[in-house]
């Protein structure tokens, strides 16, 4: 079978550190894999080595039968990969619509002649992008389409990451990498985002990728969950086996564990 | 989502991976470096010049290097700790200089250049440095300090305008006419040296440089002051939380670095004999050329940013043009400072000493 | 002595400090010469006392903190008289200085003459003068204490009473042209260089009612708004019909001098567009825009050459000469524009802010001293540079008219404007307003953040290089004198103060920055000197310029929201004192 994202062998180090060592990741076509582990995994470092942000020291990384090693992250985008970030990475002072029209930077193509010439083409294609952008605000229902003119930046939280995430899927993407979407969210919103994830793949045919540390999320949601401690993979099977893993146990809860037995 | 047949999408995956200005750059750099060395081989060919006029070209441009490089500093320190170019520095060094003219008339008159020339020539020294250093405390004050947490846009236009500003302030003062010091007759002439004879300025202000330099390193590295100025440049608010006075290690660093300036103002007039409002704007620049070379932030590379700087500027245009056949090539000095100024800071943004490149894709 | 008499004192030095540094850099005595109401009063004695007024007012605001304001009489009145005091001890001191000591104090500061001692002095006797300069001070502080005793709307009726008396004075010689071309009668209104008494109180009261009556309907804008049939949208378009037909018959009712300085303004509208683009839309600060303006002066003057060409007498021959038609060169000259801007920015657009600033000045350096040299002079013609750049015949006009030029300049303005408005509102400008705010993620949403500063880069210099085009076309020479950094550093001043990336914001600040030096002499003599001051001035009160640009000026606020200091770091360094 062939996988959407291949991942061989990755590794980076940062100065003194060796922040990612020899992983092997993979994701297929329609899948929604969670990948979880404490702070300073690495988990965020593959993230940035996969969408090309950093560049590894070692490894390959193949997705959707295309060697990407040493691509840009805008090469990514066009070949269909979306991210969002940790800390909610928005266009601040564009609006809602705005964001969400940048996304479709990469599937379209006006440049300086579209723009003063304004030719029937180039109103054509300003007219798909605000309807794709539209349609992926839409799938967040009224909280962004009923908003589209304000600025990102006014936006509560919660939207905040909701914008970020119908940005991404303005792109046109096939795989979404989603850096711990529910971070900062109560429990109705995390319910929902539960949702939106599910529906993101079946309706929308998304394979996703997702950090988190919020186990009910990535017990809803995940198909496969990989489990990373200081730089390296230690399992990876369904939530059950991954969960009742004994290294994932001590890699969260170890130190714990030993000092209730001081 | 683009459909695009395997080939063109192959295609393009091979041309985003080439790395274009790499190549680019490489080429750039070879062919310079060829052009430097063959206009070289033929001026030394053409044997115009004399070993003699070789050894002071190169001492003279070490002179002037000096006094770059201590200029350089004030750049060096007001990056390292706020993280903007003080663009304004180069006036910070005229006013000093220019002022310090007014002082030696007055000894001139009372015919002190000549009776007493150390105690002189410290008294300059000490009104350049005064006064330059009181313009860069008004200047973060006044201008600086409002915008501290700006976008890197702010403080630069900001220190654009007090440059300006700075330099018609001072022609509104003293006037739009350029002014000859003194003659000091004790600097005048030559010692010799090892069998050669070198200028007595341009001794005095090697050493003078050197003299300001290692006040500055001990200041930086061994005082407590200093030790606040490396923290609040390292992470200000951990400093701030360590108990560091933020504002006032910055007012240090600004009053430090207006002092060397005004310190190198009487060595550069030592070496120039003029002064003018806008005396301040090249030596800027350059000093500022100098600081990026060896690595912006660091202080040794300050100074040997500067000694390159004054050494490819006296010693190059001959060495590299004349050869060439490029008529009088002293016009083409400033090339060589901007020249250098940009290739540095598209080869080597992290200059000699400073930062390599991170891992950046 | 409570916190708020130190402030009052403290304002009142800093106050008279001004003053005396007007003094010192001469421009108390050359605004001396202007009149504001003639025979009666100067700008220098209205400048004196609006810098005693608004640092005495600013005494009655309340403290840092909520601390509570003192009676603003009070405040006001020992602001303004330590002020006066202030220049009167200098007074007093200078001519120790000078009677007792015999010290040759203007051999330094050489604006210490004659007559700004009888300005400080009012005329008299050092010692008198100087108290007359405290009771000067005192009255004005006193008078401007009094503005925080009225109401806000009356303060500000009075504030614009008062504005448009000074600014009508200043402005008196171009009005007065105006009103003589339209053959309406001004002897009441002006008089030689300044307002009449009555024309001065006209002024006033004219203004300040206006502004009452917009105030009461809560601002101007509202105002025009009640008149029938107006909305928001054709407002815009009536004011913009309005200015392009002031634009169109501007020649026809002022004199040439006039039409030359407002040909020199559309000059500068059309290069700060260009660098807007770069600058505003792109956020690349390029200090070397010059170099396009001196390219596109050259290609054009190479392009159009004639084969020898009289340089300072002698017979040069260029290496160049290709005796073009004026409207061929222009695009070619473009083309030539866009290669050397993509040549010189591929290597340095990835460079950080401040870095790209100082490697841009160098690159307009190195063409300048390149195009100055002896080496190139066979070519680019060394100091003298190129004359005999053809007129431009176009449909029989002869180009050397001020009036076609005026029109030709403003064509090309108006394509640039143009071409700024199209881009902005395209995708093009999305892709550079992402870029701005975050450009890795901008990146990552498929926007080649080079190739976008690149092309941000080569607009810039294809208008740059249009504005060399005319410059070679009105003086008929292409001199390296006219290409120096100042040049860059002026349209830089022209975007920021009119407001970085925002269009109409160009068009203001050139008029004040360009259009106003050259119709107010006075302070032409001190022009760079006041651009210096009003860009440290914009940059800490107003950094997103006088017609701010929506977008920007949020990107400028927003570390607005991340104070400088946290909260721990505040309560540290007060802490250790």
């Amino acid at each position: 079978m062939s996988h959407l994202l291949e991942v061989h062998g990755l590794s980076i180090r940062f100065g003194g550190v060796q922040a990612v060592t020899k992983i092997d990741f993979h994701a297929d076509p329609g899948e929604i894999v969670g990948v979880i582990g404490p702070n300073g995994a690495g988990k965020t470092t593959l993230f940035n080595i996969v969408t090309g942000f950093y560049s590894p020291d070692e490894g390959t990384m193949i997705f959707d039968g295309h060697n990407i090693s040493g691509l840009k992250p805008n090469a990514l985008t066009r070949l269909g990969m979306a991210r969002t970030f940790q800390s909610v990475r928005l266009f601040n002072a564009m609006t809602v619509l705005e964001n969400a029209m940048v996304g479709q930077h990469t599937r379209t193509k006006a440049g300086v002649w579209g723009a003063l010439v304004r030719s029937k083409r180039t109103k054509a294609e300003e007219d798909h992008i605000r309807d794709r952008a539209r349609e992926a605000l839409a799938f967040f229902g009224d909280r962004l389409s009923g908003r589209e003119d304000a600025l990102a930046s006014d936006l509560a939280y919660a939207d905040r990451r909701r914008l970020e995430i119908a940005r991404a899927m303005a792109t046109d993407a096939k795989l979404l990498l989603l850096d711990e979407p529910a971070a900062g969210m109560n429990p109705a919103e995390k319910d929902g985002l539960i949702n939106q994830i599910g529906r993101l793949r079946s309706e929308l045919g998304y394979s996703i990728i997702l950090i988190e540390h919020d186990m009910p999320v990535i017990k809803s949601v995940s198909d496969r969950v990989v489990a990373l401690d200081h730089g390296e993979k230690i399992t990876e099977g369904t939530y059950e086996e991954v969960s009742t893993n004994k290294q994932v146990i001590e890699a969260y809860l170890g130190k714990a564990a030993e000092e209730s037995h001081l | 989502m683009t459909t695009s047949s395997s080939t063109a999408s192959r295609y393009r995956l091979f041309l985003e991976r080439f790395p274009v200005r790499k190549f680019v750059l490489i080429l750039l750099a070879i062919v310079i470096a060829y052009g430097a060395a063959a206009g070289s081989i033929a001026t030394l060919q053409l044997g115009r010049f004399s070993s003699e006029v070789w050894i002071n070209l190169f001492i003279s441009g070490v002179a002037r290097g000096s006094v770059y490089a201590i200029i350089a500093l004030g750049y060096t320190l007001v990056y390292g700790i706020l993280f903007i170019i003080n663009f304004a520095h180069g006036e910070v060094f005229m006013a000093g200089a220019f002022t310090a003219y007014f002082v030696a008339v007055g000894l001139d008159s009372a015919g002190m250049l000549a009776s007493s020339p150390i105690i002189s020539i410290a008294l300059l020294f000490l009104v350049s440095s005064v006064v330059s250093m009181t313009v860069a405390i008004l200047l973060e004050r006044i201008a600086y300090r409002p915008l501290r947490g700006a976008p890197r846009l702010v403080p630069l236009i900001t220190a654009i305008g007090a440059s300006l500003f700075l330099q018609y302030t001072f022609r509104g003062f003293y006037g739009a006419n350029a002014r000859a010091y003194p003659t000091i007759p004790a600097i005048q002439g030559t010692w010799n040296i090892l069998g050669y004879d070198f200028q007595k300025v341009h001794v005095i202000s090697i050493l003078g440089a050197v003299a300001l330099w290692l006040v500055l390193y001990w200041i930086v590295e061994r005082t407590r002051v200093g030790r606040a100025m490396r923290a609040v440049g390292e992470d200000r608010e951990i400093a701030a939380l360590m108990g560091v006075d933020v504002d006032r290690t910055i007012v240090f660093t600004f009053a430090v670095g207006g002092a060397l300036a005004g310190a190198a103002g009487i060595l550069y007039v030592f070496l120039f004999n003029q002064v003018h409002f806008f005396m301040g704007f090249f030596p800027g620049i350059k000093a500022f050329t100098a600081a990026v070379l060896g690595g912006i932030g660091s202080i040794t590379g300050a100074a040997l940013g500067g000694l390159i700087l004054g050494i490819l500027e006296t010693v190059g245009p001959n060495l590299f043009l004349d050869g060439a056949g490029v008529p009088s090539p002293n016009q083409l000095i400033p090339i060589v400072a901007f020249g250098i100024l940009v290739l540095v800071l598209i080869f080597l943004p992290g200059g000699f000493l400073g930062a390599p490149e991170d891992k950046r894709a | 002595m409570t916190g708020a008499q130190k402030r009052s004192i403290r304002q009142g030095l800093i106050s008279g400090a001004i003053v005396i540094y007007l003094g010192l850099v001469g421009m108390l005595v050359a605004f001396d010469a202007r009149a504001i109401v003639t025979g009666i009063l100067n700008f220098a004695t209205v400048l004196i006392a609006i810098t005693y007024g608004g640092f005495a007012y600013l005494s009655g605001n309340r403290g840092k903190h909520g601390a509570p304001a003192q009676p603003a009489l009070i405040a006001g009145t020992i602001t303004g008289a330590v002020a006066g005091a202030t220049v009167g001890v200098f007074t007093l001191v200078v001519n120790f200085l000078t009677e007792t000591l015999g010290w040759n104090v203007r051999n330094m500061f050489t604006s210490i003459n004659n007559a700004l001692l009888e300005f400080f002095t009012f005329g008299q006797s050092p010692v008198v003068g100087a108290l007359l300069m405290v009771m000067f001070g005192l009255v004005a502080g006193l008078v401007s204490g009094s503005l925080h005793l009225m109401s806000t709307t009356n303060r500000k009726v009075v504030v614009m009473g008062l504005t448009a008396s000074v600014f009508g004075a200043l402005g008196a010689p171009l009005f007065k042209v105006m009103l003589d071309g339209l053959n309406i009668p001004n002897r009441w209104l002006f008089e030689r260089d300044g307002l009449t008494l009555i024309g001065a109180i006209t002024l006033f009261v004219v203004f300040a009612a206006a502004r009452m009556g917009s105030l009461r309907v809560g601002g101007p804008r509202q105002a025009l708004l009640k008149v029938p049939g107006t909305t928001e949208k054709n407002l815009r378009w009536v004011i913009t019909a309005l200015a392009l037909f002031g634009i169109a018959i501007l020649p026809w009712i002022v004199n040439d001098f006039v039409s030359d300085v407002l040909g020199f303004v559309g000059l500068y509208i059309l290069l700060g567009l260009g660098l807007n683009i770069v600058v505003g839309f792109a956020g690349l600060l390029d200090l070397g825009y010059v170099a396009f303006y001196a390219v596109g002066a050259y290609s054009v003057a190479l392009l159009t050459a004639r084969s020898s060409i009289l340089v300072g007498g002698a017979v040069t021959s260029p290496a160049v000469a290709a005796y073009t038609n004026f409207w061929v060169a222009i695009p070619i000259t473009i083309v030539i524009a866009v290669l050397i801007g993509v040549a010189i920015g591929a290597p340095v657009l990835r460079l950080r802010g401040d870095y790209l600033a100082i490697v841009t000045l160098g690159f307009g350096e190195i063409i300048r001293t390149l195009v100055l040299s002896d080496w190139l002079k066979s070519t680019f013609g060394g100091p003298q540079g190129l004359t005999e750049v053809t007129s431009a015949p176009f449909f029989g006009l002869n180009t050397r008219d001020p009036q076609i030029l005026y029109y030709l300049i403003y064509a090309f303005a108006g394509f640039a404007l143009f071409i700024s408005y199209r881009l902005k509102t395209s995708r093009v400008g999305r892709a550079w307003a992402a870029m701005r705010e975050d450009e890795d993620i901008a990146e990552g949403m498929g926007v080649s953040v080079i190739k976008y500063k690149l092309l941000a880069f080569a607009t810039g210099a294809a208008v740059g290089s249009l504005g060399g085009a005319f410059f070679a076309a009105k003086l008929s020479v292409a001199n390296p004198g006219s290409f120096t950094l100042l040049v860059s550093i002026n349209v830089l001043a022209v975007v920021v103060l009119g407001g970085i990336g925002s269009i109409p914001g160009v068009v203001v600040g050139s008029l004040v920055l360009v259009g106003l030096p050259e119709l107010l002499r006075e302070f032409g003599e001190f022009r760079l000197h006041i651009y210096g001051a009003i860009l440290i001035a914009i940059m800490i009160l107003k950094p997103e310029g006088l017609i701010p640009d929506k977008r920007r000026a949020l990107e400028l606020h927003q570390s607005d929201h991340q104070p400088e200091k946290s909260v721990l770091s505040a309560a540290a360094t007060e802490g250790v004192q």
